[in-house]
């Protein structure tokens, strides 16, 4: 997912913590290395792990997708566990690099919304590779006071009506979302000459553009203060700007919607190490998942989950209907994008383009 | 062999070795700095050399000696233009510091008679430094959007009606903001030329009659110039290689070199590409250093 929330963010924590990571402190229980995002190994759910089953939990945090693949690829003994998102766990079962989920050893994942319980990015061959974990939607926003809150086509993004007053996510997100509106199916594997029409068509949508945002809060700011009006973004910006009073739509564009998922997934040679399974099933609990709510602000795939939330969390979560299954149809989930450096050239073309 | 000559032998011998032993301990002291350069240049060099000729096969860094890189450099969209674009809100940010600058680091050198108020603004110089930079680009955005003190100012006074919205996230404001920040460097380097301005010159110039604006003209501005240029250097350098104000208060077409080859790096996992726009701002920038270098040596005034 490139966690994008706090992309700078977390290359720094990745590059200080990094070289502390591995600090050995071996209890009777064994011990665990995570290579994961930020927010996925907090104290706060992993301290009660390690008093209930004596293993020692070491995380190593992680920037993006690539540096996981990376740090798996050139040799073993690195990691147990680690956290990809969606276009990069098929990756990595496809390079042999993970072991396969013996779902009778991780009983919570019964209590999963079904999209999570089997998804596509984490089966190959009957086998399921990946528990799934935090996950969430690209969602299409704008203030409810001045696009019409039942929009249902990312069409207004060209209108030239709000002509410098949109703020789109600067990442390759983007242009998938002008792959969906040109109705390209095949959004993750686009021919040159796809790319070319996605390419004219963001940069057709440029006028509409104030400032493409960096981080989710930024692109809160953007519309609070009146910068911006709509564009794409994650929920956590939803919630900041209900939170502040903001009436921000949620629209559902028929084109589709981006979806991110993460899943841990077991690095190979690591099934045997006996805290890797209670780490996935423990993770894989509505209170631990709620733990993890309250540090990432993330969906996560256990129903139960929001039970276990505070009042008002429970209801911002309920809102962006994280527990209603239709907010799942109608999602492209992401896929490996086998071109990304392409991808990204075009990327890198719409934004040096002059306005 | 004659007697002089075995007399003399012991002697030479012991120069020879009074020699050799120099020489150890010149390569006793040479060795530490051949080791920083060779540790902290030359093999960084050489590595980003060696990744720019590979490239990348599914995520796996393959070796190579290919020069694919640089020609994409050269002749793919958007490289070129970026390091065009890169380099034009660099010279900006130059000539508007030194512009910036000159004055103040003139009346520092000339005008101000107490060394304790000459510390109080060389402090006030330095200060905003020890704020973090985000901290300071930040701020432009409260000063420059639009509901920014500038817009709010602008629409108490009725000049506008409607806040302003070309003051933030375009290239104006990125270069407003670079030259904020770098500004102090220019300052410094144009300061320390100034005070080697020796007073005795202007004094004479006055005896026989030159007026302020002619000093100014015939030898301050002349003498100054190479710290204009060293400053000029410094300050086209860093908003050159800067990424963070683009990100911050940059449009939609702000972006730069440097955030092309952060995106090359993590997103697309390119690194030879990157090493290789890496190498080719090195070279420009080797370029630039000797020209200016040279520059400087021509504009030199001795006394």
């Amino acid at each position: 997912m490139d966690c994008v929330t706090r992309k700078l963010h977390r290359l720094i924590t990745a590059a200080v913590l990094g070289s502390f990571g591995f600090s050995s402190a071996a209890t009777a229980g064994g011990q665990l290395t995570l290579l994961c995002w930020e927010g996925y190994a907090d104290k706060s759910f992993v301290e009660p792990f390690e008093a209930e089953t004596g293993c020692k939990v070491n995380a190593v945090y992680v920037g993006t997708n690539d540096e996981i693949v990376s740090k798996i690829m050139s040799g073993g003994g690195t990691a147990d566990l680690i956290s990809p998102s969606n276009d990069t766990t098929m990756r990595l079962v496809n390079a042999d690099a993970v072991s396969p989920i013996d779902e009778s050893k991780v009983p919570n994942m019964a209590d999963f919304i079904p999209e999570f319980k089997r998804p596509a990015w984490d089966v190959k061959d009957g086998k399921l590779w990946g528990v799934p974990y935090g996950w969430g939607v690209i969602r299409i926003i704008a203030d409810a006071s001045v696009v019409d809150p039942n929009t249902d086509s990312l069409g207004f993004l060209w209108d030239s009506k709000y002509a410098g007053k949109l703020s789109m996510w600067d990442d390759i997100e983007t242009v998938y979302t002008a792959s969906r509106y040109l109705g390209f199916k095949n959004t993750y594997d686009l021919s040159d000459e796809q790319l070319e029409q996605v390419k004219a068509k963001l940069i057709a949508m440029k006028p509409n553009i104030r400032k493409y945002w960096f981080t989710t809060g930024e692109m809160g700011t953007l519309i609070a203060s009146g910068e911006a009006i709509g564009g794409n973004s994650w929920e956590s910006t939803i919630v900041q700007l209900r939170a502040d009073g903001k009436k921000v739509a949620d629209l559902k564009p028929k084109e589709g919607r981006g979806g991110w998922s993460d899943s841990w997934m077991i690095v190979k040679g690591s099934e045997s190490n006996p805290c890797v399974y209670p780490w996935l099933n423990y993770v894989s609990s509505a209170k631990a998942q709620a733990l993890a709510h309250k540090v990432t602000g993330f969906g996560y795939p256990n129903v139960k989950m929001a039970d276990e939330l505070d009042e008002n969390t429970k209801a911002a979560y309920t809102e962006l209907g994280m527990t209603d299954p239709a907010t799942l149809t109608n999602v492209d989930w992401w896929q490996p994008v086998k071109r990304r450096a392409k991808y990204l050239e075009i990327w890198n073309q719409v934004k040096a383009a002059s306005n | 062999m004659t007697t002089i000559e075995r007399a003399v032998e012991p002697a030479r011998t012991s120069i020879r070795s009074a020699r050799a032993i120099e020489r150890r301990r010149l390569l006793l002291w040479l060795l530490p700095p051949m080791a920083w350069f060779t540790v902290f240049m030359l093999i960084p060099y050489a590595m980003l050399l060696y990744t720019s000729l590979g490239h990348v096969d599914d995520m796996r860094f393959i070796p190579g000696l290919s020069l694919d890189n640089f020609v994409r450099v050269f002749t793919v969209d958007p490289y070129l233009g970026v390091i065009i674009k890169s380099a034009r809100i660099g010279l900006m940010t130059a000539v508007l510091s030194s512009v910036v600058a000159y004055p103040l680091a003139f009346y520092l050198a000339f005008h101000v008679r107490t060394q304790r108020l000459k510390f109080l603004i060389y402090l006030l110089v330095i200060v905003p430094w020890w704020a973090s930079y985000l901290v300071k680009a930040y701020a432009w955005k409260t000063i420059l959007g639009s509901g920014g003190i500038l817009n709010v100012g602008l629409q108490e006074l009725g000049f506008v009606h409607e806040p302003v919205r070309l003051f933030l996230y375009n290239e104006f404001s990125v270069v407003m903001t670079l030259t904020y920040i770098f500004t102090p460097f220019a300052v410094l380097s144009i300061y320390a030329q100034l005070e080697r301005v020796p007073t005795s010159l202007i004094e004479a110039a006055r005896n026989l009659g030159a007026d302020g604006w002619m000093i100014f003209r015939r030898i301050i501005l002349p003498i100054s110039v190479p710290g204009i240029v060293a400053g000029a250097i410094i300050t086209f350098s860093l908003a050159f290689g800067d990424f963070v104000a683009p990100v911050l208060v940059g449009g939609p077409d702000s972006v730069m070199i440097s955030n092309v080859v952060i995106n090359l790096l993590g997103v697309a996992f390119d690194w030879p590409l990157a090493a290789a726009i890496g190498l080719v701002i090195i070279t420009l920038g080797l370029l630039l250093i000797s020209a200016s270098g040279w520059l400087e040596e021509k504009t030199q005034t001795r006394f």
